[in-house]
């Protein structure tokens, strides 16, 4: 690991980055713009400019150049010293600081960036206190560039980090830069808009307020916005993220950096997913049929229910019994359901739930994926399946045996972001007796069903996800679930036979004792502040 | 003065452009000296020759191509014609009267860095130009100096004639290639220098067509001869080019000996003034490298140093690539001077500069892209009669924050912008500010109140001190 001195400190950094990069991680500020770890440097926004020592080309003594160089284009080198916090280097940051303004509208007040932007940031860090520019402003157009994002371009920097990624991670470039000096424009080529399955990621990437999200606009100040710690559900990779959450609603939704799955992206499927979590069409009141209706039931007198009913169905062993897993849950829910049926029903059917497949997996050019599988935990389920015992079915093997009626007794659970019981699939379920359905949505077999329970969403719930990959990685609570809903994980719990608080920690210690792949899990590195 | 043209030699003979009278006048045996000896031995000719680059920075030709990673598998040469300094049309001279000295000089140069593929990147206004090139090109394929084994020597390689859109920027060495390659002209970060990673990330030479002319000379009439032409820091016959308020504007051929007050008043070069008229100022290598105070300025007295403080005529000065550095300008530039005549008002001038350089910088570089656009509203502000002391200081500042010296961003152009725009407001501070004194009352807050009412209202009227740039 080379050794170099950053204002007389000496760090250890790790091979092959810019010093600019190296400095951020050993705890320096340094300002910067258009320098983004994962995409190509480019050196244009003259911000992160250092002092280095060279050989003096004619003594060949080390001193300090009379120029500077910019951090992000100078790979660290064993040895070498360099300086952020110099007069020379202030000078330099205060000047460019007050070019940035000059052309700025001003904004803020206005600004959906306001708040977590970096022109904000680096003008009261760094830059002069009043503008000697007195005459007309540029005036630059606002446009409508795609149908996920706007694009202020009178805020514009010029980082071309959005052109960058779409040339880069996207591959589909369908942004550019237009005009010279400054009166060069971000833009898309005309009848091009942005459309990609990545293409809100550039909002994320532009450090100012040039680039906004549609979805996100005047919709809330950032810093009332509280993140929690999240996995998407969205696909099978899992790429981490986090949900921004204020007044008991989600607003918005945002890459966290995963070294190992999605590094700073995340596809657009991700970043919208939940949308049906603030659907009205929801459930929230468990429901029990009476009397050839479902009438409202308490939570309590449905835990007594199964448990009764189980013991009546299974009292040959339960072989007529089916529990359909989905590949929506966590792993520590269908952990506890699991042990919870084994140990009253130990011949009952375990089913990995139906598996939302859309198309292929999409990779693209710098190795993100989206994978086809649109559920998060199918792996996880899988384990948890294969490490209970006994029988088991695939999802296509339950519907043919159900509808051949081998089943006196399923319950069954769902979790998707839509409705997923059509009548074809309704009419196959109706062939078992009784039917326990725990899932968000209503659906077309209510009418035969024995206990229709409301299900949280994955922002109500916490726990952990399984990916393609076998990495397992914990997702935080960041809503109080639904009035009327009980989490899935506390529910099961509470079913299993333990008392309390379900957290997903102490579950995962329970279930290392018998599976030791949950015993830990993937924690992606924290990236330093003003990484990117 | 006696000299012997060289480059010019041709020029404005019959049929100058075709091979044939381009052989029977000696042409292309200096290519045939150069394929006798081996690639080294010609990059060590050059250097020898102290050959600098023609194309603005006078940076020795052998030396660059000694850069070029030995091991190399495919070399390319881009030789610039972009020629887009504002005055300069030496190139331009010398592609649309001798084509055959310029290809000749090609394929040595080719020769010499062990190329196949060569381009010839040329602006894209020029396009009587490119068809002159073109046809030339063509007779050397098929007279066998391009292509396959030229001249038996078993080397080969081909010719390109490409014509770039227009933009000052892409007579960069990277963003030539940038355009080259088909992209937008944006400057390349270096390192990896050209020489490591060009054209297609191969390793590339970028060479100006004046200098590649120089070749066929250097092997032709050998070493000895090149050594007579300019002192030793600056070898060789040069081409200035001269316009504005002169009798005679043109291209002209010199050694670097000749002084400003010389290709201004010699007869054999700008033949004085027009309309017997005085120069105020003179911008003696392309607008990028500095102006210099003309003769309406006192003589500086006879013995004393140069002081550039002091308002003293500065047209003694000597175009070489070193002499010229004394009187504050960035180097010789592409040695085409433009003249302004002493009743041409100063703030026009600014004006005009600062319009050049915010219409053509790339728009990378922050301080270059916003300062050049600052500074061309500051010049039009002060040109309309609303400026003010603080803004030459200003100019001043911003000249010292975007080319405090060159490296400090990705090419030269703010080097470029800040140099002519910063010796004009210092060596024409007077005039400037006896323009702001006859301004009438009020005109600066009328004007501001105008184009930008909410500065009017902040305290800031009366500027900004910053800590200098160095």
């Amino acid at each position: 690991m080379p050794k170099i001195t950053i204002d007389g400190k000496t760090v250890e950094c790790r091979e092959n980055i810019p010093v600019l990069r190296a400095a951020l991680e050993a705890g320096f500020e340094v300002p910067h713009y258009c320098y983004h770890p994962g995409l190509s440097v480019v050196a244009s926004c003259r911000l992160c400019l250092m002092q280095m020592k060279m050989p003096h080309p004619k003594t060949k003594e080390l001193d300090w150049a009379p120029k500077l160089f910019p951090s992000c284009q100078t790979p660290v080198k064993d040895g070498m010293e360099v300086k952020f916090d110099s007069q020379l280097v202030h000078n330099n940051t205060n000047h460019v600081m007050e070019y940035y303004l000059i052309n700025h509208p001003l904004d803020c007040p206005v600004c959906d960036k306001a708040g977590e932007c970096y022109l904000q940031d680096y003008t009261e860090d760094y830059g002069p206190a009043t503008s000697r520019m007195v005459e007309e402003k540029n005036k630059n157009p606002k446009k409508d560039i795609g149908s996920q994002t706007l694009l202020y371009q009178d805020r514009c920097v010029l980082c071309t980090r959005c052109v960058r990624f779409t040339q880069e991670v996207a591959g589909t470039s369908e942004l550019t830069v237009i005009n010279r000096g400054n009166r060069g424009e971000i833009d898309v080529f005309p009848g091009e808009p942005l459309e990609n399955p990545l293409q809100a990621n550039v909002v994320d990437i532009c450090p100012v307020g040039a680039l906004l999200d549609k979805n996100f606009l005047f919709q809330q100040r950032v810093w009332l916005l509280k993140p929690t710690k999240s996995v998407s559900p969205a696909d099978a990779r899992g790429s981490t993220v986090y949900i921004d959450v204020n007044d008991d609603r989600v607003w918005r939704i945002r890459p966290r950096f995963n070294e190992k799955v999605n590094e700073w992206w995340i596809s657009d499927e991700s970043r919208f997913s939940w949308q049906h979590v603030h659907s009205p069409d929801r459930l929230n009141i468990p429901m029990i049929r009476e009397e050839s209706a479902l009438r409202p039931t308490r939570w309590p007198v449905v835990q007594e229910q199964i448990r009764a009913q189980l013991n009546t169905v299974a009292s040959d062993g339960g072989s007529r019994v089916a529990i359909v897993l989905s590949p929506m849950m966590s792993c520590e829910e269908a952990w506890l359901l699991a042990s919870f049926v084994r140990q009253s029903a130990p011949q009952a059917t375990f089913v990995i739930g139906y598996v939302p497949v859309e198309g292929t997996d999409q990779t693209f050019p710098k190795g993100f994926v989206i994978s086809a599988e649109k559920c998060p935990n199918r792996r996880g389920v899988e384990t948890v399946i294969e490490q209970a015992g006994g029988p088991s079915a695939s999802w296509d093997e339950f519907l043919t045996k159900a509808g051949g009626g081998e089943y006196r007794f399923a319950l069954v659970t769902g979790g998707y972001p839509k409705a997923w019981i059509d009548s074809t699939l309704a009419d196959t379920l109706r062939k078992i007796e009784t039917v326990v359905l725990h899932d968000v949505w209503a659906s077309a077999l209510d009418d035969h069903l024995w206990l229709q329970l409301p299900s949280a969403t994955w922002v109500e719930r916490e726990g952990s996800f399984m990916n393609a990959d076998g990495l397992v990685q914990p997702f935080d609570r960041a809503l109080k679930p639904l009035d009327g809903v009980v989490g899935d994980g506390q529910f099961y719990y509470e079913l299993a036979g333990h008392q309390g608080l379900f957290r997903s920690r102490k579950v995962r210690e329970l279930m290392a004792a018998e599976l030791p792949t949950f015993g830990e899990v993937f924690v992606p590195r924290e990236e330093p502040e003003y990484a990117h | 003065m006696a000299y012997d043209k060289v480059l010019l030699k041709r020029v404005g003979t019959p049929n100058s452009v075709s091979i044939d009278t381009y052989k029977a006048d000696g042409g292309y045996q200096g290519l045939a000296a150069a394929l006798k000896m081996q690639p080294g031995e010609l990059v060590d000719l050059v250097k020898g020759a102290n050959l600098r680059g023609r194309g603005g920075a006078g940076f020795p030709a052998g030396v660059k191509w000694s850069f070029l990673p030995p091991d190399r598998e495919v070399t390319y040469l881009c030789i610039n014609a972009d020629e887009s300094e504002p005055p300069t049309f030496s190139n331009r001279v010398l592609m649309e009267e001798d084509p055959h000295q310029v290809i000749e000089g090609v394929i040595i140069a080719g020769y010499a860095t062990r190329t196949t593929t060569a381009y010839i990147y040329m602006r894209g206004e020029f396009t009587e130009q490119y068809h002159v090139m073109q046809k030339a090109v063509d007779e050397a394929y098929a007279a066998g100096y391009l292509g396959e084994n030229i001249q038996g020597s078993g080397w080969s390689m081909n010719l390109y004639v490409h014509r770039g859109a227009g933009a000052y920027v892409c007579g960069e060495e990277t963003g030539l290639i940038e355009s080259l390659e088909g992209k937008r002209g944006w400057p390349r970060i270096k390192p990896p220098f050209p020489a490591v990673e060009g054209a297609f990330r191969k390793p590339t030479v970028v060479n100006n067509i004046e200098t590649v002319a120089c070749l066929p000379h250097i092997l032709s009439r050998g070493m000895d001869w090149w050594k007579s032409v300019g002192p030793e820091h600056s070898l060789g016959p040069k081409l200035f080019c001269i316009s504005g308020a002169v009798n005679r504007p043109g291209c002209y051929e010199a050694p670097c000996t000749i002084t400003m007050r010389d290709l201004i008043y010699d007869d054999a070069f700008g033949g004085g003034m027009r309309d017997g008229k005085k120069c105020k100022a003179v911008f003696p290598g392309g607008l990028s490298m500095g102006v210099l105070r003309g003769d309406t300025f006192p003589q500086r007295p006879a013995g004393s140093k140069i002081d550039l403080s002091e308002d003293h005529d500065e047209l003694d000065c000597i175009l070489d690539f070193e002499d010229i550095k004394q009187y504050g300008m960035l180097g010789l530039g592409t040695a085409a001077a433009v003249v302004v005549p002493e009743d041409v008002d100063i703030r026009d001038v600014l004006v005009n500069t600062c319009r050049f350089y915010a219409h053509e910088s790339c728009g990378q570089c922050t301080q270059c892209r916003e300062g050049t656009g600052w500074m061309y509203s500051i010049a039009k502000r002060i040109r309309a009669g609303a400026g003010r002391s603080v803004d030459l200081d200003l100019i001043e500042e911003l000249t010292n924050n975007m080319g405090m010296m060159p490296g400090m961003s990705i090419c030269g152009l703010p080097d470029g912008a800040a140099w002519p725009i910063r010796t004009l407001v210092q060596k024409f501070r007077a005039e400037f500010e006896s323009y702001i004194a006859q301004q009438h009352a009020g005109s600066v807050e009328e004007t501001i109140r105008r184009v930008n009412p909410a500065a009017y209202e902040l305290p800031i009227l009366g500027g900004r001190q910053m800590a200098p740039a160095t």
